[in-house]
């Protein structure tokens, strides 16, 4: 595998529409929240990317305008439901 | 204190332990227990099962305390939340804030499970007793509740 990824972590509904819990991410140098979405909609066309989906890089919420580095950790996830 | 686990809590436990941590100025300590409920009107909850973002949680959850403790006069707080498989009626989260007087104590502790029921990464799937499952869908309310706290006044700020 040549290049730089990401890696990408899904959650609860989005873990079942991908059927994965994780997996590596091909990234052009740096990218955006966004960007990723509109991706993985063409990648999962389940998932039909919308304002529902929600980012959070490194371990904090991010809106789609969040820049994407390589090594990030991405996580993909429908809204918090928790309490 | 953040406790994230599958096991259950005692809710007395935590609050005494705090009363402890927080020592002899606290006047009072308001605490919210959070259950598993029917939520469909009309079909009984079977089960929720709590998912979660290990690390990501933990970190939202102490970022939601920090930000309680410094907006009100807080001695001390505890959060806890359940993961995995609940039954119907068991606990799920607990909530403590201590404070010296009971007006911060009641905010701090409101604020705490109003930011996490918005921002703190879990995930509800529920069984209904008829064996139909489902993701649980964020309210509209609860984004209300959260978002009326970024321009309530705070003690802190407003006390000369």
């Amino acid at each position: 595998m040549s290049g730089a990824t990401i890696n990408l972590l899904y959650f609860a509904r989005v873990a079942e529409l991908t059927g994965k819990r994780s997996e590596p991410w091909p990234l052009q140098g740096e990218s955006t929240g966004a960007q990723l979405l509109a991706e993985l909609g063409e990648r999962y066309p389940q998932l039909q990317p919308s304002a529902r989906l929600k980012l959070a890089i490194n371990q904090t919420h991010a809106k789609p305008g969040a820049a994407i580095r390589p090594g990030d950790e991405v996580a993909v996830f429908e809204p918090v439901t928790g309490g | 204190m953040v406790i994230v686990q599958e096991a259950d809590f005692d809710a007395a436990a935590l609050a005494a332990g705090l009363r402890e941590r927080a020592g002899p100025t606290v006047g009072g300590i308001v605490t919210f227990v959070g259950y598993v409920r029917d939520y469909a009107p009309d079909t009984p909850t079977e089960t929720l099962f709590l998912e979660h973002y290990p690390g990501m949680c933990e970190r939202e959850l102490e970022d939601i305390a920090a930000t309680a403790r410094a907006r009100w006069n807080l001695a001390g707080t505890v959060i806890a939340h359940r993961v995995g498989a609940l039954p119907r009626n068991a606990q799920i989260v607990f909530v403590a804030a201590a404070s010296a007087h009971r007006g911060d104590a009641f905010r701090g502790c409101e604020y705490i499970i109003d930011a996490l029921k918005t921002r703190a990464p879990f995930w509800k799937r529920e069984t209904l007793a008829g064996g139909r499952s489902f993701w649980v869908e964020q309210r509209q309310s609860d984004l209300d509740r959260a978002g009326s706290w970024a321009d309530a006044p705070a003690s802190k700020e407003s006390t000369p």
